[in-house]
């Protein structure tokens, strides 16, 4: 790709461009809808799939456009008559051998065949009515990845994950001609920690998730962008949830969300399957010495706390965001209490690569090291007070004074406070290579959780 | 089981290896040794191409399925290969392939007794269709009677 701007015109409107841009990124990229399926950016093309076909003036045949490059003068349609009996023409033979089991299809909903049939199929009943070639279901590829050979249409992503992105070339086409599919080697299942990116990529129902096969039809869940908090990384996810009526909000799946300059296209799978953390063993009940005690008395407990002891010592959690970390330091000043966030205990060598795993699993340390909070870990004496805001270290210490605002329950005797997660509140959060990120809040609970910010304001805290 | 190339066909291998310009060109002569010595590529052998061809297994599977000179289980004796393509059709040879069914029991991609047989692509000799190539020899201009004849002579 040249620096040099060029004129082109796309269905009678000219555009500018640089020379030798990849005319379907552009076309894609300026709210053109190609249908395509072989084609993503991460990838680049491979023209398998001849579903992005475009008429180009001067040329005898359409062209597909993954494969033409902008230049001076282009005239482009997308639109004519020929273009849409091509599109119809290409997915009669994709659905040739397709079985159309939408209806039992996790991916009906957001699947690409799908899409393209309702916008450019739509032929009449009995076009293919003959015998349909049968190949097998269900095929397990390892690493949470389900394939099913029926429903695949061969665009190669996949592979090309596996040969471009990770290296490891696990997967391969076999066979030949109407019998081909997609295999691991034999007897050899995926091991790549990045493998159900290959879900996220398959255009169609082929390859699924088998965490998330049969959980939930994907036009129940509503999406919203956010940050995984599962490393220092900070990658861009999609959080699936659904909230039906009278029921609890609940997390079906992570996403990768594309940021070029974080994670580009792809998530990890541990990240990815870190949602079910939100669900499981959350506290809900303010609780004093296991037994439930109501919102009045839990404050003037921790007032009580507060006043008669000398020494307090305040653990914040690196995975609280940076507008809350700061009215900690604010209260904890307020207080005259010493304020710590170590984070040795969040360290996991085996768990960083030289990609988007990093060895320290906690979200927001960078934040911490920002605003300077002591990262080294606290000596607690028998009458020292300790406030943990959801520290991991805190379930270690062994003391009888002490406030826990916890959102996971933790063996503890004294007073337990449950705190929103991260899901439930928005802010800030600084990643490794010192990127300041905004994570919206996502789900809100049916019985209000407090936040933080609003626990202090509660307890009567400056924030 | 596993599977390793012998001294010979390792020297062979790197004498053919100055042909080509990127290791992965080996792939298919490779396969060929071990065609020719076993009679079939065993999955085991898959690593020890992938190793010389820096490919993975994934891909060497994929080569091995996708040419019909190549299979994964040992072949009979007599391994009949039977073009599919357009000459050979428009020439006769689903005659050939009828008499096969019906006189000698045999259905494409199964064994019967010493016989195999594949459909196969293209053999490239168009010029004297319907041709059929049983091991490594070719026979041409064939009708079912010389065929009969060709395949009663072998048992």
């Amino acid at each position: 790709m040249s620096s040099k701007m060029v004129e082109f015109t796309v269905n009678g409107k000219k555009l500018l461009a640089f020379e030798g841009l990849n005319l379907l990124k552009y076309l894609l990229d300026n709210g053109y809808n190609i249908p395509h399926y072989c084609y993503h950016d991460s990838l680049g093309a491979d023209g398998n799939c001849r579903m992005c076909m475009v008429e180009i003036k001067g040329k005898k045949r359409p062209q597909i456009a993954c494969d033409t490059l902008i230049k001076e003068g282009l005239e482009v349609n997308t639109n004519t008559p020929t273009i849409k009996r091509l599109r119809e023409e290409i997915l009669q033979m994709q659905l040739r051998n397709h079985p159309v089991d939408c209806p039992v299809c996790d991916k009906a909903g957001e699947c690409y065949l799908q899409n393209y049939y309702m916008d450019y199929g739509l032929y009449k009943e009995g076009k293919h009515k003959k015998q349909k070639i049968k190949k097998s279901k269900n095929i397990e590829f390892g690493r949470n990845v389900v394939y099913d050979e029926e429903r695949c249409i061969l665009c190669k992503r996949c592979v090309r994950f596996f040969a471009n992105i990770t290296k490891t070339n696990e997967l391969g086409v076999i066979k030949r001609a109407n019998h081909s599919t997609i295999s691991t080697a034999p007897n050899q299942k995926l091991q790549s920690q990045y493998a159900m990116n290959i879900v996220d990529l398959c255009p169609v129902g082929a390859l699924l998730s088998s965490d998330f096969k049969f959980k939930q039809r994907v036009w129940f869940l509503q999406s919203s962008p956010s940050i995984c908090h599962g490393c220092t990384k900070n990658c861009n996810i999609t959080i699936d949830y659904s909230s039906t009526k009278f029921q609890a909000e609940r997390i079906y799946r992570y996403k990768a969300r594309r940021n070029e300059d974080v994670n580009g296209y792809f998530i990890c799978d541990e990240g990815r399957l870190s949602y079910k953390e939100y669900h499981t063993n959350r506290v809900t009940q303010i609780e004093y010495k296991n037994s439930i005690i109501d919102f009045k008395e839990a404050i003037s407990k921790i007032g009580i706390e507060i006043f008669i002891h000398k020494d307090i010592v305040i653990l914040a959690s690196p995975n609280l965001y940076i507008e809350e970390l700061e009215s900690i330091i604010k209260w904890s000043k307020k207080l005259n209490a010493r304020l710590y966030s170590p984070l040795e205990c969040y360290k996991d060598k085996e768990f960083a690569d030289n990609w988007l795993k990093e060895e320290l699993r906690v979200a927001n340390a960078y934040g911490v090291m920002a605003l300077e909070i002591d990262t080294s870990t606290p000596d607690i004496s028998s009458d020292t007070l300790l406030i943990n805001f959801d520290h991991k270290l805190a379930q270690d210490i062994n003391t009888l004074h002490r406030i826990d605002f916890i959102t996971h329950s933790i063996n503890s005797q004294g007073l337990i406070l449950p705190l929103a997660s991260w899901v439930q509140s928005s802010r800030h959060l600084i990643n490794s290579s010192g990127i300041k990120q905004y994570a919206p809040k996502t789900l809100v609970a049916n019985k209000p959780i407090l936040t933080v910010t609003e626990w202090i304001e509660a307890i009567g805290g400056d924030i | 089981m596993s599977f390793e190339f012998t001294k010979e066909e390792l020297e062979y291998i790197e004498e053919l290896s100055q042909r080509y310009p990127s290791p992965k060109a080996l792939m298919l002569p490779l396969l060929w040794i071990i065609q020719n010595r076993l009679k079939h590529i065993p999955t085991e052998a898959f690593k020890a191409v992938a190793d010389i061809t820096k490919t993975s297994e994934a891909q060497v599977y994929g080569v091995v399925t996708f040419y019909t000179m190549f299979t994964l289980k040992p072949t009979a004796k007599y391994h009949i290969q039977l073009c599919k393509t357009l000459s050979c059709n428009l020439c006769g040879s689903k005659e050939l392939l009828n008499l096969l069914k019906e006189r000698f029991n045999l259905l494409p991609n199964q064994q019967n007794g010493d016989f195999q047989l594949t459909l196969v692509e293209c053999l490239g000799s168009c010029g004297t269709a319907p041709v059929v190539q049983i091991n490594n020899r070719l026979y041409e201009n064939l009708t079912p009677a010389k065929l009969q004849k060709i395949l009663e002579d072998f048992s």
